[in-house]
């Protein structure tokens, strides 16, 4: 019947044979392994002259909506021979994105934004060029907490281009109502976390959709300071930070506080992190506490508010959240010298670039640079003014890095879900025991 | 035609919805079909009212929208003030008119080679005779049916190795394989009279001639069927471009939408007309090939 | 290279041999893209995922990896809410897919009775289909947020407002209710295909033995739909044995935990968390469940093929 001459089936059979080998064969393949050195060539510094060459630099920011057009214009204009290509990912995708990318050992990017708690990850993995060479000398251009924030093990991994400080805001027309006085402006006279409590039931009593807002809820880059306050740790310890120390009385103390807010109703649950600046810009909320980027947002609404630096725990230490991003460059970069000249012209020439060109003001984490970012026209309100004063005091006095560990995204994940789940009610003890468990898990891979 | 209709016309099962339902004896209108009757409406209007409730939304301004959610009135379907403002901000000012044209180039991209390579195979396998055809079908179907999730991190990584990163190829390529058109195709080639076939090689046609001229315009309804589903799973795609795609210009539209959801999440205005618009593109497409090809059948290869 | 001798064969029997090659020659041809997609787009993935997964590396993929063998299954089987993740996804869809399977046959057999404009009240049940899944998580998880909607409706009810998603109690059940409003007018169609296959004249058969409605359907629909029902229902268990979206954008798999299922967990695992290798074990020990049903699918869909 089936008459099969001998070629076809012997085709058939090393058909067969080729396709397995070829599946072998790909799946190990990767694209890299192109014979570039593989830490890098080490011994560059930043030139006298510029170099011609294009970098590759991957943000967060938008080159159109977060006005960066104008920031890669003014480099250009310094820097003629070096040429930018910019492309932005959003903040979700930014460490996979690196992960791959920089993986590939192929220099794409050459450099990247590098959000601070996590460089010490980025380091230890192999993701970013050592700086300390180049950069060590620029250490007193910067806030101390900023420039720590990209120290690890001593070297310098990434320079700083942004800061960040948390304030508290208030609506004045929803405290006038409730008959609450005004919290006053100054460092001395901190209000406590307890008596903005009671303020902000009174608020929401007296009409105010919300009593409270918080910029980010539930992310530890706004609740860090709480635990802090009352003589926590910033969240783990041991040797390389990498045991879990979120279950001390300090901070089931402040949990249990920032649970208790919703529970009575203080402040709303469900409601996301982006929906909170709205939500105070629309005039809904007695008090917000958020960083300096709200300013430009309220001098463009009706709202009439007030300003007042970020509430301590009675009897605790202030202590206010920092940190924003960072440059870091990739070890693999075919034109590191470039990509120094761009990071240092980001960050530290004439006080930043970034900072300097940027229509939207941004806190800057070089001293010079905060002079510059002091005197946007947003400062220049009589409740502006106020501010400038407190966020200047807060980034060189009370601020305090969020830990550094290694295992910082696998920290910062865990804890966010319990902090999520404390607010939709569950037992603050019981919520941190759990997420410290299971944090000890993840963090088995870096013994 | 002895082949069960079961796979194909599970497989079709867009046409079906035009179809009369079944011939029963007819009922004395009881009040078993007003209760039935009654229980239609209700499941009907349950299940359509969400959609209905996106589609006012897409019109309204988000601030009413928000502010109609609770307490319940009839405000909540009923609008006060309708704007085209969402539509007009998605579309002008976002991203995501950049994201639905990456979206049809990847559909269509996708349509028109993985029709081809599934009529290919299914021809083969339906048509020609040699040994192992039977485990090559099963092996072909079996593993395309294996669903994409299950191997698309992995797969992504390949791709990532292979430079395929980000590359519109890279989100083309896995639309190809789909199991389910191969399936449907051979399904139809099958019930196709070899004597065509037969009568087309006495003229001279080769191969290559007799599947695209002769089979393709007999097989209408199967080619819809299969370019439907092939469409709609790249248009629906989620999962690949989030991991493939890190660069904003290249997403794809349901990305798009989800990654907009996640900034703003307060502009639900905006959600929906994206929602809707996201959906219409298919219904539209279900409804004009349907008008199309849905008359093409064997019976006209008769004549 | 054999070559057929020629000699002394008859004619016929040379057509036909050159037939037989002819046909060897363009079924490879023919079948070469499908292959070869199979290869790129299964075969060689799974290898990876396999390969992957029997190394041991530090996040990030930069430094080398060293060879470990079952060490990574044997980290995720002795993590607790490794296990917790398995068990949890397992009884998901030991619910939802016969839940969502009874009421598609429930609204089949609702929709293929005499009802007026039938039709139109079967394309409501089926709109949600055609939404696309982003934009349904979003709409209900709007409607879902404890100041959303539902609460809004429940209260006009004489209810009490519900925490939804916000409850570990409640967020799973909120999903599958959310999975089911999306799909089940998709199975629903095919069992009204299913149902309008069914000869008329057992029905009739049946109306002689003056059977009532309930033996009809468990004595003559039920066994008569065995097919496109097992089908369906290992179909609709498929996609959602790797159902990702609604974890991904309402609940990234909380809270406290309770949304966590196999796909999300090894997509955290892998991007979230840098972990490539422990996350492709994640990714095998999902596609081997996965080829367990396809291959049950599979042979359900080609008993279809034998003629009755």
């Amino acid at each position: 019947m089936t008459y099969i001459p001998q070629m076809t089936r012997r085709r058939v059979l090393a058909g067969f044979a080729a396709t397995t080998a070829a599946a072998l064969v790909l799946s190990g393949c990767s694209g890299g392994d192109d014979g570039s050195s593989s830490s890098g060539d080490s011994g560059w510094s930043v030139p006298s002259t510029d170099p011609t060459a294009t970098i590759k630099v991957l943000s967060i920011l938008d080159l159109k909506t977060a006005h960066m057009q104008e920031v890669i214009d003014a480099f250009q204009k310094a820097h003629p021979t070096i040429k930018i290509d910019y492309q932005s990912v959003a903040f979700d995708a930014l460490n996979s994105t690196i992960d791959a990318r920089v993986a590939n050992k192929g220099g794409d990017p050459d450099v990247y934004w590098a959000d601070q708690p996590r460089i010490s990850a980025l380091a230890a993995r192999g993701e970013a060029e050592d700086l300390t060479a180049a950069f060590a000398s620029y250490k007193d251009k910067f806030d101390p907490t900023a420039y720590d924030a990209g120290v690890y093990q001593d070297k310098v991994w990434a320079l700083p281009i942004a800061n960040s400080t948390q304030l508290l805001y208030y609506n004045k027309a929803l405290l006038k109502k409730a008959g609450i006085p005004f919290p006053s402006a100054s460092v001395d006279q901190r209000m406590t976390w307890e008596q903005l409590t009671k303020d902000a039931a009174k608020a929401k009593a007296a009409g105010a959709q919300y009593g409270m807002l918080f910029g980010q809820f539930d992310r530890y880059y706004q609740l860090e300071p709480l635990p802090v306050q009352l003589g926590g740790s910033v969240g783990a310890t041991g040797d390389k930070n990498l045991t879990p120390d979120f279950t001390s009385e300090q901070w089931v103390k402040a949990f249990t506080w920032y649970g208790d807010l919703f529970k009575q109703g203080i402040a709303p649950r469900g409601m996301k992190p982006e929906e909170s600046d709205p939500a105070f810009v629309a005039g809904r909320a007695a008090y917000t506490v958020e960083g300096p980027w709200l300013i430009p947002q309220l001098g463009e609404s009706k709202v009439d508010w007030g300003i007042a630096p970020q509430p301590v725990f009675q009897g605790g230490k202030p202590t206010t959240p920092t940190g924003s991003w960072s440059l870091a460059m990739n070890p693999f970069s075919k034109q590191k010298e470039a990509a120094a000249i761009f990071m240092k012209w980001m960050s530290i020439d004439e006080g930043g670039g970034y900072i300097k060109y940027r229509s939207d003001p941004e806190l800057a984490a070089s001293t010079e640079g905060k002079k510059i970012y002091f005197q946007k026209s947003v400062f220049s309100s009589p409740e502006g003014k106020k501010a400038a004063p407190i966020i200047d005091y807060e980034t060189s006095h009370t601020a305090v890095n969020r830990v550094q560990t290694i295992g910082y995204i696998e920290f910062e994940t865990i804890l966010n879900q319990a902090f999520a789940d404390i607010r939709n009610g569950a037992d603050a003890k019981t919520a941190l025991d759990n997420a410290s468990t299971q944090l000890a898990t993840a963090w088995k891979k870096y013994e | 035609m002895t082949v069960t209709p079961h796979a194909t016309e599970a497989a079709g099962a867009f046409t079906a919805v035009a179809r009369p339902p079944v011939n029963k004896p007819p009922r004395r209108r009881s009040t078993s079909t007003v209760v039935l009757t009654a229980v239609s409406v209700i499941v009907g209007l349950g299940f359509v009212l969400p959609a209905v409730w996106i589609f006012i939304g897409s019109f309204r301004p988000n601030l009413e929208i928000l502010t109609t959610m609770s307490p319940l009135s009839w405000h909540l379907i009923i609008p006060s003030e309708l704007t085209l403002e969402n539509y007009s901000r998605l579309l002008f000012d976002s991203g995501f008119a950049r994201a639905l044209l990456n979206s049809f180039i990847v559909c269509i991209a996708s349509v028109a080679l993985g029709l081809a390579m599934s009529a290919m195979a299914a021809y083969a396998l339906a048509v020609f005779h040699f040994p192992g055809r039977n485990l090559i079908f099963a092996v072909i179907v079996i593993s395309f049916m294996v669903p994409f999730e299950a191997i698309a991190i992995p797969l992504a990584q390949q791709f990532t190795d292979w430079g395929l990163g980000n590359t519109m190829v890279g989100l083309i390529l896995p639309g190809l394989g789909n199991g389910l058109a191969i399936f449907n195709l051979r399904q139809y080639f099958l019930g196709i009279p070899q004597s065509y076939r037969e009568a087309a090689m006495l003229d001279g046609a080769s191969e290559p001639r007799i599947l695209f001229s002769l089979y393709a315009r007999l097989s209408g309804p199967a080619l819809t069927n299969s370019a439907l589903l092939i469409f709609l799973g790249q248009w629906t795609a989620f999962l690949w471009p989030l991991l493939i795609v890190s660069d904003n210009s290249l997403q794809l539209a349901p990305v798009a939408l989800a990654s907009t959801f996640g900034e703003h999440a307060a502009d639900y205005g905006q959600n929906f007309a994206g929602t809707i618009v996201l959906t219409l593109v298919p219904a539209i497409s279900i409804f004009v090939l349907q008008r199309f090809f849905g008359r093409l059948s064997i019976e006209s290869g008769e004549k | 290279m054999a070559s057929p001798t020629v000699t002394s064969e008859p004619v016929a029997a040379r057509r036909r041999r050159v037939g037989r090659r002819h046909e060897a020659f363009w079924a490879v041809v023919f079948l070469t893209p499908a292959i070869a997609a199979l290869v790129v787009l299964r075969v060689v993935p799974t290898v990876g995922a396999i390969i992957t997964s029997v190394y041991k590396a530090f996040p990030g993929g930069i430094i080398p990896a060293t060879y470990t063998g079952a060490g990574n299954y044997e980290s995720l089987f002795s993590d607790p809410n490794f296990v917790d993740t398995i068990l949890r996804t397992l009884v998901f869809n030991l619910i939802i897919n016969p839940l969502q399977i009874a009421l598609a046959l429930l609204l089949a057999v609702l929709f293929v009775q005499r009802i007026p404009l039938v039709g139109a009240w079967r394309t409501l049940v089926f709109v949600p289909v055609t939404v696309p899944i982003v934009g349904s998580c979003i709409a209900w998880g709007a409607a879902l947020n404890p100041n959303g909607p539902i609460n809004a409706l429940l209260s006009a009810l004489g209810g009490n407002p519900q925490p939804f998603l916000t409850s570990p109690d409640q967020a799973l059940a909120c999903i599958i209710v959310l999975a089911s409003w999306i799909g089940i007018g998709y199975w629903m169609l095919f069992l009204i295909s299913g149902l309008q296959a069914i000869p008329e004249d057992l029905y009739d058969a049946a109306k002689i033995d003056r059977a009532g409605p309930f033996r009809t359907f468990f004595h003559i629909t039920i066994p008569m739909l065995r097919r496109p029902l097992l089908f369906v229902l290992v179909a609709d268990t498929v996609a959602n044995f790797v159902l990702f979206v609604p974890v991904q954008l309402l609940t990234q798999g909380g809270p406290q935990g309770s949304t966590t299922l196999l796909m999300f967990d090894a997509y955290r695992t892998t991007y979230g968390y840098g972990s490539r290798n422990l996350g492709a074990a994640e990714v095998v020990i999902l596609t081997l469940i996965m080829i367990f049903f396809v291959l049950l699918q599979f042979r359900l869909l080609r008993e279809e093929k034998t003629p009755r």
